[in-house]
Parts: structure tokens; sequence; C-alpha cells
């Protein structure tokens, strides 16, 4: 074995241990929403199992925390690390520092987890773990960051421009974005409401200048190369990513409750919001014409399938917020489930959707291996989008229920709950649906990596062996 | 466009962010000063005693966020103010004295940041917490055994034990943290009057 193939191969156990852990998480984090709106479901479950750790108030930041920084988080660094040395066509240096940095990663979740759970979370934004966490996840952040930025620069051989400036600034936004708002938290430098102020901004920043641009690496990366047709218009897709840069930081803001927030911030927030919309259509106008005639394809290929489920979900979680931010409607279901109805549609729909798309799709690349022809394949799909789609539009149903409810004094608060139970009892049915699709994914995963199937059938290959090749890739984009 | 002039670009638009929100936000909200209320001397909203912020902490810990907020909303385009949460609506500078400085984004029970002036006696608050649904039969907030003490009682009973029977001469005692939670309940007061926010 060469010294570089050596290297790419720790490069790839470093992605294993990231994406591993990450479906382990996941499955964590399924199981915590579950019970978290079951006992939301039955109040008297909390009165027969009265457990600080296993609190309603603990569970629901814990897998919120599992689900962003374990599952999503953990995994598009992972996945990144497959696509990173295939692009640029740079193998990785140094690639035990990089299994370091993604066990680091894992510490950092596994510690963050275990603090929500026993001490329970700080009630910040996006943040709800200690200081040293924040310092184990800047340390693993470092170590990625660098071998995963390695030939960002003029040297990225061929390929597209737009996943590359995603990248870019999604390297650039998670160290400036958690540096920043740690400062100003926990150092005690900022008072009262300018604390509220930076909580929202870096909630921004988590969600929509880190993870998002992470996953519309993938969706412009491997769209094309699945599809075999390229990116119809750069200018187009230049606009929408500088949008995407200018606007993302501020868009938390039109969500935030009338008090404790300057009346402009909101104003600025809704206009941010739409904005950005017009931002994720153009993106929207870019993607529409690789999948056109596509659907025998999209049928057969499940990395394809879950990309452009995931990029059908971009748009509606984003048009789904420009609704929410319009003032009369903020006014109503500010407050209520529909923020839950936003995390599941953006986190479970447009992340969990890319994520699983790029694993089904690289990995076999990184390993040398097909994912089996089994009917695990299709429980997953079915199960996962069905599972969102119902937990999904549960909870909007329910928020805007519980919203007019609330708008109406003469209705007590027993009745808003009463309301909300037939919405609760199909959101778990939805999520069960998910963590059965995730289970059925990780049983393909783990079963796939330990090469426990034979090599034949793969069903999610590239028609051409494109990222080995990165010759190929300049053939579309040329 | 090379990759150096796009990493200045996203530079400026992340700090653009930063700046244009907390910079400005600082520079609007953040030197905000208490009002001294003439007629009673004291400063208002009132700085919170050491037992209350360390209440703050346990609140946040706790996850009573995840389903109440604090923030009365209105008069406009909301219910709060007619629910009864407050006298007014809440604005920046009563969250001063704040640490951490919290809002919430869900309601599936009631608005807090008048719950000091709506429960008055920090017993009923305390058996609130041990067992919601002995002050409120209907009540959906989940119980919290974990922040109270089951200890044997002397020949007298404590001055703060629950008035619980006693099961195996085991009396009731709330911890430091309930102690302080409740602490910092009593002390969520929009009672007070400021210039931006007159009591309705």
């Amino acid at each position: 074995m060469t010294s570089s193939s050596a290297t790419n191969s720790k490069a790839s156990s470093a992605s294993l241990v990231l994406l591993g852990g990450s479906i382990i998480w996941s499955l964590l984090a399924g199981g915590f929403q579950i019970i978290s709106t079951i006992k939301l479901l039955i109040p008297l479950l909390s009165r027969l199992l009265p457990i600080s750790f296993f609190s309603y108030g603990r569970l629901v930041p814990a897998s919120t925390f599992l689900l962003t920084y374990g599952w999503i988080g953990a995994g598009l660094l992972g996945v990144l690390l497959i696509l990173a040395p295939r692009i640029s066509g740079i193998p990785f240096r140094h690639g035990r520092f990089l299994i370091v940095g993604a066990l680091l990663w894992h510490l950092a979740v596994l510690i963050g987890f275990t603090q929500i759970l026993w001490q329970g979370s700080t009630g910040l934004l996006s943040l709800p773990y200690s200081r040293s966490v924040t310092a184990v996840f800047f340390v693993s952040f470092l170590i990625l960051g660098i071998g995963i930025s390695r030939g960002l620069g003029g040297t990225w051989k061929s390929g597209p421009l737009l996943p590359r400036f995603y990248l870019l600034g999604a390297l650039l936004a998670f160290p400036l974005g958690l540096g920043t708002a740690e400062i100003i938290l926990r150092q005690s430098v900022a008072p009262g409401s300018v604390q509220i102020i930076t909580q929202l901004v870096w909630h921004s920043f988590f969600n929509h200048l880190w993870l998002t641009p992470l996953a519309l690496v993938f969706l412009f990366q491997l769209m094309p190369s699945l599809t075999g047709r390229a990116v119809s218009s750069l200018p187009l897709g230049l606009l929408a990513w500088i949008a995407t840069f200018t606007l993302g930081g501020w868009l938390s803001n039109s969500l935030a409750s009338d008090g404790p927030v300057p009346a402009w911030m909101q104003s600025a927030g809704v206009i941010a919001t739409l904005l950005f919309f017009v931002a994720v259509l153009g993106n929207g106008v870019l993607l529409r014409p690789l999948l056109e005639g596509k659907m025998d394809e999209i049928r057969r290929n499940v990395a394809l399938r879950f990309l452009s489920v995931g990029a059908w979900a971009y748009v509606s979680a984003y048009a789904w917020l420009a609704f929410l931010s319009f003032p009369g409607v903020r006014q109503t279901t500010a407050f209520t489930m529909v923020s839950s109805a936003t995390q599941t549609l953006l986190c479970l729909g447009f992340l969990g959707c890319v994520l699983t798309g790029s694993i089904y799709a690289l990995l076999p690349a990184s390993r040398n291996v097909g994912w089996p022809s089994h009917p695990a394949l299709t429980w997953h799909f079915w199960c996962t989008t069905i599972g969102l789609a119902i937990t999904a539009s549960s909870y909007a149903l329910a928020g805007i229920f519980q919203g007019l409810a609330w708008s109406d004094p003469g209705v007590p608060l027993s009745t808003i709950s009463s309301y909300l139970r037939p919405f609760l009892c199909t959101a778990i049915v939805g999520q069960a649906l998910w963590l059965v699709g995730q289970i059925a994914f990780s049983a393909l995963f783990f079963s796939t990596v330990l090469k426990l199937f034979p090599k034949t059938a793969p069903t999610a290959v590239f028609p051409i062996s494109i990222v080995d090749n990165p010759d190929t890739l300049q053939e579309i984009y040329s | 466009m090379k990759s150096t002039r796009a990493l200045i670009l996203v530079f400026l638009a992340l700090l653009f962010a930063w700046i244009g929100q907390v910079g400005i936000g600082y520079v609007q909200v953040g030197r905000l000063q208490p009002v001294l209320n003439e007629e009673t001397n004291y400063t208002e909203p009132p700085v919170p005693s050491g037992l209350a912020q360390t209440g703050a902490r346990v609140f946040a810990s706790e996850g009573c966020i995840e389903c109440h907020s604090l923030s009365v909303r209105g008069p406009i385009g909301s219910s709060d103010l007619t629910r009864g949460w407050g006298q007014r609506r809440s604005v920046p500078r009563d969250y001063l004295f704040r640490e951490p400085a919290l809002v919430g984004f869900a309601r599936i029970g009631p608005d807090l940041s008048n719950i000091g002036e709506r429960i008055k006696d920090p017993a009923e608050l305390m058996m609130h917490l041990y067992d919601p649904r002995k002050r409120k039969p209907a009540s959906t907030c989940p119980p919290h055994p974990w922040l109270f003490e089951k200890r044997i009682a002397g020949p007298k009973t404590e001055n703060d034990a629950l008035p619980l029977p006693q099961i195996n001469w085991k009396q009731t005692i709330p911890s430091y943290s309930a102690k302080s939670l409740v602490a910092y309940l009593q002390s969520l007061n929009l009672s007070y009057a400021l210039p931006e926010a007159p009591l309705k």
C-alpha cells in the first residue's frame, strides 16, 4: 500500500467513525423524541416515572442536540471527508489527526448529551451545553476543517464552483458564530436583551449559515454528478450563494417575540426571511432541470431519491419559514408547535435527506462496496419520508390550532391541551416511522461497512465513475 | 471568482450579521439603565437576589423554558394581557438583570413573566413544583420531586416542610435548588411601570 492510499484509508476510517457515530446518535435522538412526545400526550407518565434525567424538560433539548450536532453535524462532516479529496484530487495528509478529530466530535456530543440529561440544559438557543463542550467542538472542528479545506483554493482541480463556495462559507460560519456567541453569552459581556439577540443570531448561524450551506454542497455536487447534467446558470447560483450568506444570519429574528427585541430587528428579520426564500427559489430553479424527466433514475437510484426529497424539503422548509414570518401569521403562531414543524422540515426533511442521499452515493466509492439490493432500502426510504411528512404536518396543524386558541382569551389552558392530543398521537406515529426507517438504515450501513453482503447489485452507484475521476466532472461542467 | 475573494465576501457578510444585530442592538438596548421609582425610591426593574439568580439557572436546567415563555405580548394581536399574564407587555429593559436571559419558544403552559405577581405565596409555588396536581388537578405540568428531600421528622415539623402527610415519619423538605427556583419565580414580576411601557 502506498503512503497516499494508506493516508486516505485513515481518512476513510475517520469518515466511518463520524458516520457510524452519527447514525447511533440519530437512533437515540429518535427514541428520545418519541418518549418526550408521549410524555406530552400522557402527563401521567411523568407522575409514574418522576426521574430528573427522564423529564420532558431534559429530553427535548437532549434530542434536539443529538439530532443537530450528533446526526446532522457529524454526518455531514463525515461525508465531506469522503467527498473533499476525491473532488480536489488532493489526498489527505496526517490521516490519524482526522480520526482524532472525528473521535473528539463524538466525545463532545457524548459529554454534551450527558450533561443535558444529568445536569440540565443551559437553556440557550442552539448552545445547550457547557463551555468545556464548546472547547472540544472547537478543537475537533479545527482538525476536521483543516483537513476538509485542503484544496479549497486554486488547486481544487476540477468540478463546480458552487459547492466549493458553499463549503467555504460554511467552514467559516461555524467557528465564527460559535466563538462569538460563546464570548458574548458566557463571558457576561452582554446584558439582558443583547443576550437574547445574540442567541437568535447564533441560532441563525448554526441552522442557516452552517448546516444549510453544508447540505447545499452535496446538492450542487452530487445531483449533477448523479444525473449527468450541469447546473444551468452560474451567475444565478452565485447570486443565491451571496444572498444565502448575507441574509442567513438574520433569519431567526423574524420569529422572535415582540418584547425583548427591538421592533426594527423583527422587521429586518421578516425582510431577510422573504429575500432568503427568493435565494432558495433561485437554487430551486437551478436544481429542478437536473431532475426533469429522470423519474426512472430517481426510482432506481436510492441516493438520487433521497437527494430529490432533500431538495424539495429545502424549498418547502424555507417557504414555510417565509409564511410564518408574516406579521399576522407570526402573531398567531409564535410560541406554538409550528416551531417543531419547522425543525422537523428543516432538520429531518432537508438536512437529513440530503445527508442520507450523500451517504448512499459516496460510501460505495469510499469503501469499494455496493449497497445490497435489499428491502431495507425501500423500508428506509418510505418510512423516513412518510414519517417526516406525518410529523411535520401534525406539528404544523397542532401549532395553528394552538395559536388560534391562544388568541382567544375565552379558551382555557386545559382545552388547548386537549386540542393538541390528536395531533400529538399522529406525530408519535410519524416519529416512530422515522425511527423504523433509521433502524433499517443503520442495519444497512453497518452490514455494508462490515461487508456482510456480497458486492453484487449495488443500487446506489454513479452512472459513470465520477468521484474517483475528476476529469468526468470536467466533461459535465465544461 | 477566486476563492480568496469569495472568502473575503463571506467573511464580510458574516460580520455584517453580527455587527448589524448584536452591535447595533448593544447600542440601542445594551446601555439601558434601571429607572428610579420616585414613590418607592427603588429602581425598576429590581435587582434580583442572589438566590433568585441561582434559581434562574435551575429554571434553565430543569427545562421549564420548553413549556413556558417569558415574554408578555400585546395589547394588539395577542390575548396575553386579557388572560391576566401581565398588566403590560414586556420590553427590553425588563430583561436587564436576567442571567441567562431567556424568552422561550413554546407555550404548553402559561407565560411566567409575571408569575411572582400572580402567585404571591412561596408555599403555593413550592407545592406546585413538588406536585402540580395537588394545586391544580387538571395541570399537565410534570412534578419535580427530585428537587425535594425526604427527611425523618424530628419532634417538631421543620418550618419549610411541605404540608403533606408524613409516610414512615418522613417529611418533604425543599432542597436549595427548589428554594432558589421559587425565589426566581417570585422575582418574575412585571407589576411596575416603565416610561416605555406604562401599566394598562
